[in-house]
């Protein structure tokens, strides 16, 4: 709990209050995301229709929203599909019940631009909208710098203070996108979908030794740990202060 | 039965039809006997006045004045009869016809004409009006006029029609009584049927519609019915035995975190606790992960989840998942490989469900195998544009007799009791298999030796595009 009390802090001071426009119908459930949500410094509106929903994002400019699927008057994805249509690009993440089907294409395709199944830790929830507002843009850079760490994309070599960390293609990949978004918290089931392209869960906890593998090289004893395990969240590439 | 809706009932109406079909046969009986008999006394009439006309012609002139004369004389004649002798001028010389009739022609044919005797209603006969020849054959200048009247006829219809009339009301209560017997003897066993199953419908699920000996239609129809009903209740001990499997399997987790919220309630060691909530959000997550497959399972038997499905490389996918799985594989001393295949295996399936396949496979056979053990996948293509993978282990295998039941929900060997896991990885993937269309057979890795070890082999149907242009997108 230590790490999310920082992290909550450290929105707090450096950064104004990020708006989120919440349209969920679910009494209970929109209180305790809102509740989470505003603990960890975001501003909340709630909306509990569609036509609500839309009503809200298009009179007042948001930095985030998290679109449930099934909502009365006008379903999510109608919602979505609306607000691009009139131009508000908003970042959308989708909730969605867990048996409808083939509702992630059908949510990334109206526009959302993440997607999230019922029941999901708080943890995933916070994890994902972090990484929504702070998406990488895909820099031109051609070397990533993270604390000691260096990652020439074009040589494909990583030093850690000027040692060279011998990666295999799969650990590269994965370092990379931890190195492009340091800070932040990165779930076991974002890091599946994201560097492996995988939408299922494993029964084993395959990316525990993943990075198990990739923190055995990075962090050689003696040196200060970089990827720490961020409790019932996942992973997290920090600089210690 | 027979106080609300009668009009409804079978028995009802298959008696109507029955009474309905007696009176058309009785009707279509009289009818042709009618018109039978009709034709016969036509017949009949007409060939006695022409033997009549060809006698009396054959007399000499004055002989067949007097045999007319004789005629008109004798009892009834005057009514059913009639003859009479006319000039060429239709002028009559003697007989009980006093008029030429209206319409007669000389000619050796029968006419029916419409005749009005002086008092009476007119009313029809049949007449015939020959020339009198004379020894040379010329008219002799009359014309012998003959009548029948219609009486015959008319009365033999009559009676025809009356019988037939008289007859209709005992063929009708015949016809119903009978059809009454007959129905109810048919429609007794519909419902026996309907009674077992209200009862079946009642919950009792062991109930079975009455056969018979007899291999009727209806016979025939309750024992598919049963064999219906014997499927069903195989389906339902299924769903049961699934259901007390799912209860078990949650109930397990959710114990566990049960007794231990218990335990530390009021406790403020806040190292304690968070380990224990830790501990409580991985026993829940397991039951999440339960009810995830369960659902998914679900999903992709009602076949609807096909949003995702692409042209797909399956030597791609099989890369994949050795890719993920080759660190765990590592850490526990086994070796992992792709062989078989390096170019492209093209078909049309959801990239990410068969990685999920491959994925639970490689999962169990990791679980399974031993230290020192291998596990390997192979892409292989296959004659009739067929392709493989197989996975295979040298792990503890699946006993013969086990290998169909593994697909089963919740199945686990008595081996793997110890090891975790939802127990519905093989039905998921049999599951999306089918979504595939795709076979699954089960077979032993090296037959035989201790560690027996098993090779799946998934057969696919090649994307038929494979075979024209390599654009595997």
């Amino acid at each position: 709990m230590m790490s999310a009390e920082s992290h909550e802090a450290v929105l707090r001071q450096s950064e104004p209050a990020i708006r989120l426009l919440l349209i969920e119908d679910d009494d209970s459930i929109a209180a305790e995301v809102v509740a989470e949500l505003e603990a960890r410094g975001y501003g909340v509106t709630r909306a509990s229709t569609g036509l609500e929903g839309v009503d809200e994002a298009i009179s007042r400019r948001y930095d985030l929203m998290v679109v449930d699927r099934m909502l009365p008057e006008l379903d999510g994805l109608s919602v979505i599909e609306r607000l691009r249509r009139e131009q508000i690009m908003t970042p959308v993440l989708v909730l969605s019940a867990l048996s409808a089907v083939d509702d992630r294409v059908n949510g990334l395709k109206a526009g959302g631009d993440d997607y999230l199944t019922k029941p999901f830790a708080m943890e995933e929830l916070a994890a994902r909208l972090e990484a929504l507002l702070r998406r990488p843009t895909d820099s031109r850079e051609t070397v990533l710098r993270v604390g000691p760490i260096e990652m020439d994309l074009i040589e494909r070599k990583v030093f850690r203070e000027g040692r060279e960390v011998d990666l295999l293609p799969r650990e590269f990949r994965l370092l990379e996108y931890m190195m492009r978004r340091p800070g932040a918290v990165l779930t076991r089931t974002m890091l599946l979908e994201d560097v492996w392209n995988y939408r299922f869960v494993p029964q084993t906890n395959l990316v525990d030794v993943h990075i198990g593998k990739l923190r055995r090289k990075i962090d050689v004893p003696g040196e200060a740990p970089l990827i720490q395990s961020i409790r019932g969240a996942g992973f997290s590439l920090r600089v210690p202060n | 039965m027979f106080q609300t809706d009668i009009f409804r009932t079978a028995t009802f109406r298959l008696t109507l039809a029955f009474v309905v079909a007696i009176i058309a046969g009785v009707l279509l009986q009289f009818m042709l006997v009618y018109g039978q008999m009709t034709n016969y006394e036509r017949a009949r009439s007409t060939d006695f006045l022409k033997r009549e006309a060809a006698l009396l012609v054959q007399e000499t002139p004055e002989e067949l004045e007097d045999a007319v004369r004789d005629r008109t004389k004798t009892d009834l004649r005057v009514i059913l009869n009639g003859a009479a002798l006319f000039d060429l001028m239709h002028q009559p010389i003697v007989g009980d016809i006093h008029t030429w009739p209206e319409g007669l022609e000389v000619s050796p044919e029968a006419q029916r004409l419409w005749v009005v005797p002086r008092k009476d209603r007119p009313f029809e006969m049949r007449f015939m009006a020959v020339r009198v020849p004379d020894r040379d054959g010329h008219s002799d200048g009359r014309v012998l006029v003959l009548a029948r009247s219609m009486h015959m006829a008319d009365e033999l219809r009559y009676i025809t029609k009356r019988s037939a009339l008289m007859s209709v009301i005992p063929i009708v209560l015949f016809a119903l009584l009978a059809g009454i017997f007959l129905s109810h003897r048919a429609l007794a066993r519909v419902k026996e049927m309907r009674e077992a199953i209200v009862r079946i419908m009642g919950g009792d699920l062991q109930e079975r519609l009455p056969v018979g000996r007899e291999r009727d239609d209806i016979e025939r129809l309750a024992s598919a019915v049963n064999r219906m009903l014997d499927r069903l209740e195989h389906l339902l001990d299924e769903i049961r035995d699934v259901g007390n499997d799912i209860a078990h399997d949650l109930r397990t987790p959710l114990a566990r975190v049960r007794a231990s919220l218990e335990r530390v309630t009021g406790s403020e060691d806040v190292e304690h606790l968070n380990a224990v909530i830790q501990r409580a959000t991985q026993d829940l997550d397991q039951c999440f992960s339960i009810i995830t497959a369960l659902l998914r399972i679900g999903e992709l038997e009602n076949g609807r989840r096909r949003a995702g499905f692409a042209m797909t490389d399956l030597t791609e996918v099989v890369a994949g998942i050795v890719d993920l799985y080759e660190p765990i594989a590592e850490t526990q001393g086994i070796a992992l490989h792709q062989d078989g295949l390096t170019s492209k295996a093209l078909l049309y399936g959801d990239a990410d469900l068969l990685s999920e396949v491959l994925a639970n496979l490689v999962d169990n056979a990791i679980k399974f195998t031993p230290e020192g053990g291998e596990v390997g996948l192979r892409v292989e293509r296959q004659a009739d544009h067929k392709i493989s993978v197989q996975v295979f282990d040298t792990g503890i295998g699946i006993p013969e007799q086990e290998r169909g039941a593994v697909l089963g929900r919740f199945y686990r060997s008595d081996k793997s009791r110890h090891i975790p896991g939802s127990g519905l990885g093989l039905s998921l993937v049999s599951a999306i298999l089918d979504l595939h269309g795709a076979t699954l057979t089960i077979e032993a890795y090296q037959e035989g030796h201790h560690y027996p070890g098993s090779v799946f082999t998934l057969v696919f149907e090649a994307a038929a595009a494979e075979n024209g242009m390599e654009n595997g997108t």
